[in-house]
């Protein structure tokens, strides 16, 4: 610990705090501008100058790390007056004319700080010039005249999501925001992970769809997590009016730290243009027309109570509590001949067998793949799903994490990564136990071909794993498209060899499907769907997308039941539907891919005449009689043997 | 072997085109027929920037120059001052004095008054493609005798009793910067030579390794050894092709004859050089902004502390030392500090490599004792003024100097009496300007060097010299106001103390010089609208109606 004093305070912070988060934890308030919490320090704005006892100069407090005894006044009329001079040349540098701009008055953090030094003009002339506007992007714009060059954006780019589009070009007062080799944006090998725009402290980074709708406290902002993966990422939703106005990472989230990938930030926001059901829909006369919910319940329920052979599936993204009932009605109270999930989950099915075998959890953290040295991602394509994870590494390996792709495709990780191995027939398992070989140094020339991967190229992946002190192993679905426990164990033997299963840490990840795979494994609903004479089918599809292979197989079904939010292919076949929320109208429990159990809090009301998942299913429940357990859910959740530790 | 005389045969490309090769060969055939090849050695040498007599040939110990040269000519050479011993009537160069190059500084100690040679003792005088050459004049010795005799504490100990001083322009203690990198504990540590000269104006540092490659070689070996680092690198301006081509010759060499490379001289010591060629930017001759770029990253400041003496490249403790700076150590530690102290003054001792451009009769590069006054450089060196004019003012350092008034021109050019005086020696370029020039014009020239070599990381430099440059037009235009005064107050004061690294410090000095010495000049331009000079274009007059202006001149 190192004593200082800042302002008259004494104070004790751990060594190498800055003086700037030492100010912080004295809740001491120093201005700054460019930096941020999430970023490493930068020093260029020089608004958090303060003065240091024996210092010649001003000092940059984000940048300067404490020293035992020293003595720092954050506030005088020397500081003030650097203050302002920085102030000064910032409204002097580009066109500052803030009526114009989006985050005036209040979230602007330029135009704060001017407010807080009380700054009414500035001396020197403005600039006149004009600036380019790159509005190319789908979500964002560019507007260079309110850039104030903190490069706030490009840190993030690189740091938060490791993606390194977004670069300075030119110097001096030329300098400009640039993306790549100087393209547009939407040109550009940005992947919309939005993070630039959320750290931008001024309105030159700015939300299309939540441009001049408001500011900040003009907004309901609630907490919750985001379902767009199995990742199970902490999200804010800034909503006005009963619509979300734009989605931004949680920056104290325990699996993100405010970083979020396309699917998290953007799509959600796309569904509002989706149409909604809103009212319960009965066949009649071969045409779906409005009915009550009384009405479209009991029909439902008279056919699955003569139907002989039932069919009933639910989506991955409801919460935990839905599918617990989803599971006690249909197959505890109904005994359906198939209970569940529309993914089926042949994933998740392998890894709770396994773990039954073992007795207990095999699998690991995802944070720990952000803290590995070397990634093997084994069939999956982070770069598409589960992008934060990719973001782990991507963002780690120009601090020298090394990255072994295997059969993982072409993609952006794959073009930088250290090594690529390309199993042929996704004989993963032989891949697996040729690195295992090389990495115990025993031969493994028979397996790396019978796994069709070049001898070499597993050589060197066996070395860098072998040189790591911190290895992870990320894999995905395609890793047992074969069904076959026997990869699975190989990968677990690999895990334990590699020390990415260890005493002290755990980093063999799975990513699984949807927000709420592991918690359809854990409750059994991830058997495989075999549908051919079923009479009655039940479809608890929330506002989750229905597969084409869902739909044709539902083609030739007697009876479908759907409960749904948004209109789509299976609900116009289908003969009654419910209209039930969306992730954002409803809340309940999701189990991410590494055990983490976390609370979604709704964010929007449902419409009217729309209920929740839970709600409908209830209502179901009562038709037919059953008295259920809602309660039960969580006890349920832990009564198998999970793939993985779960921790709330 | 020992040469008595030696011939340089210029070989650039375009003494090539003019037949420089028929010329060498002539002088070889020549050579050969006397017998003398044990007497001569001749070797090319690269551009020596008198297009006006190319090809031609420099004899030294003589340094007389011999051109335009036909191979008809070479007989009478050889014959007349090769075996004679005399100079050769009418073939020489026409005299023109230190021109700046390699080439043309007279080889003999003592040739000009004032001076003494500690750095450019060779350059000029031995082949700087040659080991042996170098090895024949004492070099590696200091290295022979560090890794034989010597602790590293005990050089760095020489070093703090030398008193030497960085030659990059801030004047830290070199011996203490070394200190505090041997005293940082770490499995690894690099040395730096910050060799990325873009002063405008200045090209000490390229003659120094042209003319003598192994004396910063070696340096750079003395050093790594006294602050244990096993790596180095020489980050050498990209436009200076000749010098980076020369260190690696010597680097090759050096290794060759064991002398880098592993167990050097078997001293258990090994040390790796590498040459890494800049890009061109300006910035990248500050330290930290250099090791940014050697790690392959956009050439910025770092933010300070940490400093690199414990987080340098690649966050390992590095010593970063400019090229003469390095060139002062092997001869420090062949003579000893005490000799070392026999130069100079005594808290800024050793010599200063200038080089002197502007309205002087004769510029070039010159080595004068620390301490010299600015009116003996002018009077000694420069032949004083040109065109009899008068001295107004001087530039120190390329840009990032300071800009003297004739009121300092007596004041002693050392570290400790140029700081009191409030302005800073720079870099080494010494630009004379007479009373023709006009102090604004000079601003503007320098601001705008600065508004484009500035990095854009830290506000008040990015933005200060680019509002500082358009602040000056306004009044070279004669549109300035006296609120400008006001603002280019504001801005010198700010830049200086609040940018994050020394060259937004830098770009305010010369606006506060100028305030501070030239105010009358510039308010001329602003309340007179008159350039008192005419340099400056005053297009803005047309602004104002012949009455006002008229007016104005009158009062």
């Amino acid at each position: 610990m190192v004593n200082i004093t800042i302002d008259g305070k004494e104070i004790q912070v751990l060594e190498g705090t800055t003086v700037l988060r030492a100010a912080e934890q004295a809740d001491i308030h120093i201005p700054t501008l460019c930096d941020h919490p999430a970023l490493t320090p930068f020093g260029g704005c020089r608004l958090c100058l303060v003065d240091v006892k024996g210092a010649r100069t001003l000092q940059t407090s984000c940048t300067l790390p404490v020293t035992e005894n020293m003595v720092v006044s954050t506030d005088n009329e020397r500081i003030r007056e650097a203050r302002k001079f920085v102030l000064t040349l910032l409204f002097s540098e580009r066109n500052h004319f803030c009526p114009y701009c989006q985050v005036s008055g209040g979230d602007c953090e330029l135009q704060n700080a001017a407010y807080e030094q009380d700054m009414t003009h500035w001396p020197l002339q403005p600039n006149w010039k004009t600036f380019d506007v790159d509005a190319s992007h789908e979500y964002f714009i560019l507007e260079q005249s309110r850039c104030i060059l903190c490069r706030r954006c490009v840190r993030a780019c690189s740091e938060l999501s490791g993606n390194f589009t977004l670069g300075v070009e030119e110097r001096g007062a030329d300098s400009s925001i640039v993306a790549d080799l100087g393209v547009p944006l939407g040109e550009s090998t940005c992947i919309s992970c939005g993070s630039c725009v959320q750290v931008c402290p001024t309105g030159a980074l700015i939300d299309k769809k939540s441009a001049y709708l408001g500011h900040d406290v003009e907004l309901d902002k609630t907490e919750t997590i985001c379902v767009g993966c199995s990742l199970g990422c902490g999200i804010e939703v800034y909503s006005r009016d009963n619509h979300i106005v734009r989605i931004e990472g949680n920056w104290d989230a325990a699996v993100n730290h405010g970083v979020l990938c396309k699917a998290g930030r953007y799509e959600p926001l796309d569904a509002e243009n989706w149409d909604r059901v809103y009212t319960p829909m009965l066949r009649k006369d071969g045409k779906l027309k409005a009915a009550t919910w009384d009405d479209a319940i009991k029909t439902i329920a008279d056919q699955l109570k003569k139907s002989s052979k039932t069919a009933a599936m639910a989506s991955t993204r409801l919460p935990a509590e839905s599918l617990y009932l989803f599971k006690e009605i249909f197959g505890d109270k109904l005994h359906a001949s198939t209970v569940t999930s529309i993914e089926e989950g042949m994933n998740t099915r392998l890894t709770s067998q396994l773990a039954a075998e073992l007795g207990s959890p095999f699998e690991g953290d995802v944070v720990e793949v952000d803290k590995a040295d070397c990634v093997l991602v084994l069939g999956t394509d982070l770069t598409e799903d589960h992008q934060v994870a990719g973001f782990f590494i991507k963002r780690n390996m120009p601090h020298g994490t090394k990255v072994i792709m295997a059969g993982c495709g072409e993609n952006a990780i794959s073009e930088i990564a250290d090594v690529v191995l390309e199993p042929k027939a996704e004989n993963y398992g032989e891949l697996l136990q040729a690195l295992s070989a090389a990495l115990a140094n025993k031969p493994f020339a028979a397996l790396a071909k019978a796994a069709g991967v070049d001898e070499a190229a597993m050589k060197e992946a066996a070395r860098i794993l072998a040189a790591a002190n911190f290895p992870a192993i990320v894999y995905g679905e395609d890793l047992l498209k074969k069904n076959s426990l026997n990869t699975l164990k190989a990968l677990v033997e690999l895990g334990h060899l590699s020390g990415t299963i260890g005493e002290q840490r755990n980093a063999l990840v799975s990513v699984k499907g949807k927000a709420n795979s592991m918690a359809a494994a854990q409750y059994g609903l991830d058997q495989a769907m075999d549908i051919s004479d079923e009479q009655a089918v039940f479809i608890a599809l929330g506002d989750d997308c229905p597969s084409q292979k869902l739909i044709k197989n539902l083609e030739k079904a007697p009876f479908v039941a759907v409960q749904a939010s948004y209109i789509s292919q299976l609900t116009a076949n289908a003969d009654v539907v419910l209209p039930v929320t969306n992730w954002a109208e409803q809340k309940g429990s999701y189990l991410s891919a590494d055990g983490k159990l976390q609370a979604a809090v709704s964010s929007l009301t449902a419409p009217e005449g729309v209920l929740s998942n839970a709600a409908a299913l209830d209502k179901l429940a009562a038709a037919l009689g059953f008295d259920l357990d809602a309660a039960g859910w969580k006890d349920e959740l832990l009564k198998q043997i999970p793939a993985v530790v779960i921790a709330e | 072997m020992n040469y008595r005389s030696m011939v340089l045969v210029s070989g650039d490309p375009r003494s090539m085109e003019r037949g420089a090769r028929e010329v060498y060969n002539q002088f070889q055939r020549e050579i050969n027929a006397l017998g003398l090849e044990n007497e001569v050695s001749l070797s090319w040498v690269q551009d020596v920037g008198r297009s006006d007599a190319i090809p031609l040939a420099v004899v030294y110990p003589e340094a007389t120059i011999y051109g335009p040269l036909k191979p008809e000519d070479v007989h009478t050479i050889v014959e007349e001052h090769l075996y004679k011993g005399r100079v050769a009537p009418g073939l020489q160069a026409p005299v023109r004095e230190l021109s700046g190059h390699i080439a043309w500084i007279s080889a003999r100690k003592g040739t000009l008054p004032a001076e003494q040679r500690i750095i450019l003792k060779r350059a000029g005088l031995i082949d700087p493609t040659s080991i042996e050459d170098y090895i024949a004049d004492d070099g590696y010795q200091a290295l022979a005798n560090i890794l034989t005799d010597m602790q590293p504490k005990a050089v760095i100990d020489q070093l703090k009793a030398s008193g030497l001083r960085g030659r990059g322009g801030a004047g830290f203690p070199t011996g203490l910067k070394w200190q505090f990198v041997a005293g940082t504990p770490a499995e690894k540590k690099y040395v730096i030579c910050n060799a990325d000269e873009s002063e405008p104006g200045t090209f000490k540092d390229r003659v120094l390794i042209e003319g003598d490659p192994h004396a910063i070689v070696e340096a750079m070996a003395i050093a790594g050894f006294a602050v244990g680092a096993d790596e180095g690198y020489f980050y050498v301006r990209g436009e200076y092709l000749l010098a980076q081509k020369r260190l690696r010759l010597a680097i090759e060499q050096a290794e060759e004859m064991g002398l880098l490379g592993e167990d050097i001289l078997g001293s258990g010591f090994s040390f790796k050089l590498h040459v890494h060629s800049g890009a061109g930017a300006y910035i990248c001759g500050e330290e930290t902004a250099l090791i940014e770029s050697l790690e392959g990253k956009r050439g910025e400041p770092r933010a300070r502390p940490p400093y690199p003496t414990t987080n340098g490249l690649w966050g390992k403790p590095t010593l970063v030392n400019n090229v003469e700076t390095l060139a002062n150590i092997p001869p420090i530690m062949l003579n000893g500090a005490d000799w070392y102290r026999g130069f100079g003054t005594a808290k800024s001792p050793g010599t200063k490599v200038c080089t002197i451009l502007g309205n002087v009769n004769v510029t070039g590069l010159i080595e004068v004792p620390m301490g010299i006054t600015l009116r003996e450089i002018i009077a000694i060196y420069g032949k004083g003024m040109a065109n009899g004019a008068h001295f107004k003012m001087a530039q120190t350092g390329g840009s990032s100097g300071s800009v003297i008034p004739s009121t300092l021109q007596d004041t002693p050019m050392d570290f400790e009496s140029y700081q009191e005086n409030g302005v800073s020696l720079g870099s080494g370029a010494l630009l004379i300007c007479d009373e023709n020039n006009c102090a604004v014009d000079l601003a503007i020239v320098l601001m705008n060097f600065f508004r484009k070599e500035s990095c854009g990381k830290c506000n008040p430099c990015r933005i200060g010299t680019e509002r500082a440059y358009q602040i000056l037009k306004n009044i070279a235009e004669g549109v300035g106001t006296t609120q400008d005064l006001e603002d280019l107050k504001f801005l010198s004061k700010n830049l200086i103390e609040l940018s994050n690294c020394g060259l937004g410090t830098t770009a305010g000095t010369p606006l506060e010089n100028i305030l501070q010495y030239f105010m009358p000049e510039v308010e001329a331009h602003i309340k007179l609208k008159v350039c008192p000079t005419g340099v400056c274009p005053m297009s803005g007059r047309k602004a104002y109606p012949e009455t006002k202006l008229a007016q104005l001149e009158e009062a």
